[in-house]
């Protein structure tokens, strides 16, 4: 079982310290996302990396649409990998919906984690006005999804003439040579749908872990008054605005990024889910 | 910038990592319809739609980053009025600066959205058919189950007919095991064929004898076949067996008869069973045969002189009228002669008039072979009918 999940999930574990830190992209690419900011912490920590079930080098077989439909099989992913690799007191850092994800994980089993680190996150992308201003029309988020279709014409399986169905599609099995931010156009669809359409808002108060929101300057995807909706419904949570800009701080500017979660880690004194 | 690149024929634009633009070409500025100072130093997400904005942090920012590159990424770019221009970008990163080059795809675009068209339309297609494959994998398993159930009820089905083909057999077996033995003694020689059509029949005679001179012949032919008609058979020969073999008047075992089938089909319109018989008591010593005919075909009989008479019908059919008078009939032979009784099954099959020639030339032959000769005929006769019915004669010698 242990070894299917670590199969399954591209899992990757470095490091020499104990206390497990588990990274979560967003949508989009795979783990590669976290190299500069994981390799920081190996020699303090045990350094997992994973990606989920359909993105990266996962093992596409293991998708079902089914399970995949909303962002909690996503959650289940990350439930998995703890259970199978018998995390404890593990420090989860998410990117953008990698940070949601690992919230739901920490509602379904808040004994496994000590800390939640979010980057950029949103509970809900999609505009409820008058209250709440996700940064997103449907329109426009249908549009983007537009555009990932748009950018998928170049790849030859683009035109496979199946669907939905793995079983009938061996040519998934073939990696595919595209760069990491590759991935099966259908699958990609469905996450971006599950990501972008989803609303967890109300979840935010049932997470019970000790959080840190990194928000970025002037995220066109997730804004500052996103940012402090989230610090507000998140009971125990504190929010750092990061000089960096755009979407990818992880990216940008990995030594602020390090600095922010290093400090969040060494601030004993919060209070944390399993004291 | 050089003036062959500010005026080449593609958008050219320089970005940093914080999406500030550093430099744009002259060729880019007029698709977009802005002036160079307008855009140097402004984030690119200025002339980006929402849509590209968030595409640029998802996949343009992660590539260009980690992969030093970016080909043929399919964005929109925003002019200044507000119109979207589909682009094809190509990039390169040098140190922190990651240089752009821009394609309007005007008709290429509108190929690609045709394509993308015909895409969805071939999945919607794809997705009916394995619907409708899913619909009909349903109706087959329906189809496949009833069809066990079937199976399961034509095995209870085959089950109880050979439970019920074995109970006529025993049945038949019953009905034969009451039907008399040959008889032969210094006064009567007797002899019979009995078949039934189905396994059991709605025929029956019966010869007792009464006292040392006195015999009783009877013969009965329940209308109908199978199994109602044979139970009524063998409810009146449970009554004709004990009032003969008692030496009881023909005219009272008629009676006794038909007030028993009466009896059984009371207040039963739908279901009545008449049924023909002939009851003769024959008295060897005063050489008199009392009979009574009610409704059955005529009984023959057949003088040492070779002189042929028939017992006609004398009154109707037993089971069918109420308050029936029975009058016996009255007669006298000499020197002996053969009787002939026969159920309508047996002249169905072989003429009558067939048969009485067979009696006359036999005349001198016993008994036993116009018995065979009379089969041998049926059975001549039997490849050319489909549907026989219950076959019974009965033939007496009275010396």
């Amino acid at each position: 079982m242990t070894q299917n999940i670590i199969y399954r999930n591209n899992v990757k574990i470095s490091g020499n310290g104990k206390q497990p830190i588990l990274f979560a992209n967003g949508f989009g690419c795979d783990q590669t996302m976290w190299r500069s900011v994981a390799k920081d912490f190996e020699e303090d920590y045990q350094v997992i990396l994973f990606d989920y079930v359909g993105s990266g080098k996962s093992d596409i077989q293991a998708y079902d649409s089914n399970r995949y439909k909303d962002l909690s099989g996503y959650a289940q992913d990350v439930i998995d990998i703890c259970e199978a690799l018998d995390l404890k007191d593990v420090i989860f850092v998410g990117h953008s919906v990698g940070s949601m994800i690992g919230a739901l994980a920490s509602i379904v089993e808040p004994e496994r984690f000590e800390r939640l680190i979010l980057v950029g996150p949103s509970p809900c992308y999609l505009n409820d006005p008058p209250n709440y201003i996700g940064g997103f029309t449907r329109e426009e988020l249908l549009g983007l999804i537009d555009m990932m279709e748009r950018n998928y014409i170049g790849w030859a399986k683009f035109f496979a003439p199946t669907v939905m169905n793995n079983s009938d599609r061996p040519e998934l099995t073939e990696e595919l040579e595209e760069s990491f931010c590759s991935t099966d156009p259908i699958i990609a669809r469905q996450f971006a749908l599950a990501t972008f359409f989803a609303d967890n808002r109300g979840d935010l108060s049932k997470v019970s872990v000790p959080s840190l929101i990194l928000q970025c300057s002037q995220d066109v995807i997730a804004s500052y008054e996103v940012g402090q909706y989230v610090h507000q419904q998140l009971h125990n949570s504190i929010f750092t605005l990061m000089k960096a800009t755009g979407h990818c701080p992880h990216l940008s500017h990995p030594d602020e990024t390090i600095s922010h979660i290093r400090q969040f880690l060494n601030n004993k004194t919060i209070p944390t889910g399993a004291d | 910038m050089d003036s062959i690149l500010n005026h080449a024929p593609c958008g050219f634009l320089s970005v940093d990592d914080e999406g500030v633009i550093l430099a744009i070409n002259q060729t880019l500025l007029n698709i977009l319809g802005y002036e160079l100072k307008e855009l140097k130093g402004k984030n690119i997400n200025t002339v980006l739609a929402v849509p590209a904005k968030a595409f640029y942090q998802f996949y343009f920012f992660p590539l260009i980053k980690l992969e030093k590159k970016v080909e043929e990424m399919y964005l929109s770019l925003l002019t200044r009025e507000g119109n979207e221009i589909p682009v094809l970008l190509n990039a390169t990163r040098r140190e922190n600066i990651n240089d752009c080059v821009f394609i309007p795809m005007y008709k290429r675009n509108e190929y690609e959205i045709e394509i993308l068209k015909s895409k969805k339309m071939a999945e919607e297609a794809l997705d009916a058919k394995d619907k409708a494959n899913d619909e009909l994998r349903k109706v087959l398993h329906t189809l496949e189950a009833k069809q066990k159930e079937l199976v399961e009820l034509n095995f209870k089905n085959q089950e109880y007919q050979d439970r019920l083909s074995k109970e006529l057999k025993l049945a038949k077996n019953i009905q034969e095991k009451s039907l008399p033995t040959p008889l032969r003694n210094e006064h009567i020689n007797f002899t019979s064929f009995y078949k039934s059509s189905t396994e059991l029949s709605g025929d029956i005679y019966g010869l007792y004898q009464i006292d040392k001179h006195r015999y009783g012949v009877i013969i009965l032919d329940v209308m109908g076949h199978g199994i109602s008609s044979a139970l009524v058979t063998m409810s009146l020969q449970s009554i004709f067996q004990k009032l003969i073999s008692v030496g009881v008047p023909v005219d009272v075992v008629m009676h006794e008869l038909d007030e028993h089938l009466l009896l059984l089909f009371q207040n039963d319109n739908l279901i009545s069973h008449y049924c023909t018989v002939i009851y003769m008591m024959i008295d060897t010593e005063k050489e008199e045969i009392e009979y009574i005919n009610a409704g059955h075909p005529s009984a023959i009989w057949l003088d040492q002189e070779g002189e042929m008479l028939e017992f006609r019908s004398t009154t109707t059919p037993l089971g069918l009228l109420e308050g029936m008078e029975f009058e016996k009939h009255v007669f006298s032979y000499k020197k002996g002669g053969r009787l002939f009784l026969y159920t309508d099954g047996v002249t169905d099959t072989v003429e009558l008039k067939v048969l009485k020639e067979i009696l006359q030339e036999s005349r001198s032959k016993s008994v036993e072979d116009v018995r065979k000769l009379i089969i041998k005929a049926l059975k001549c006769e039997e490849k050319h009918i489909e549907n026989i019915d219950d076959q019974c004669f009965i033939l007496v010698d009275i010396k």
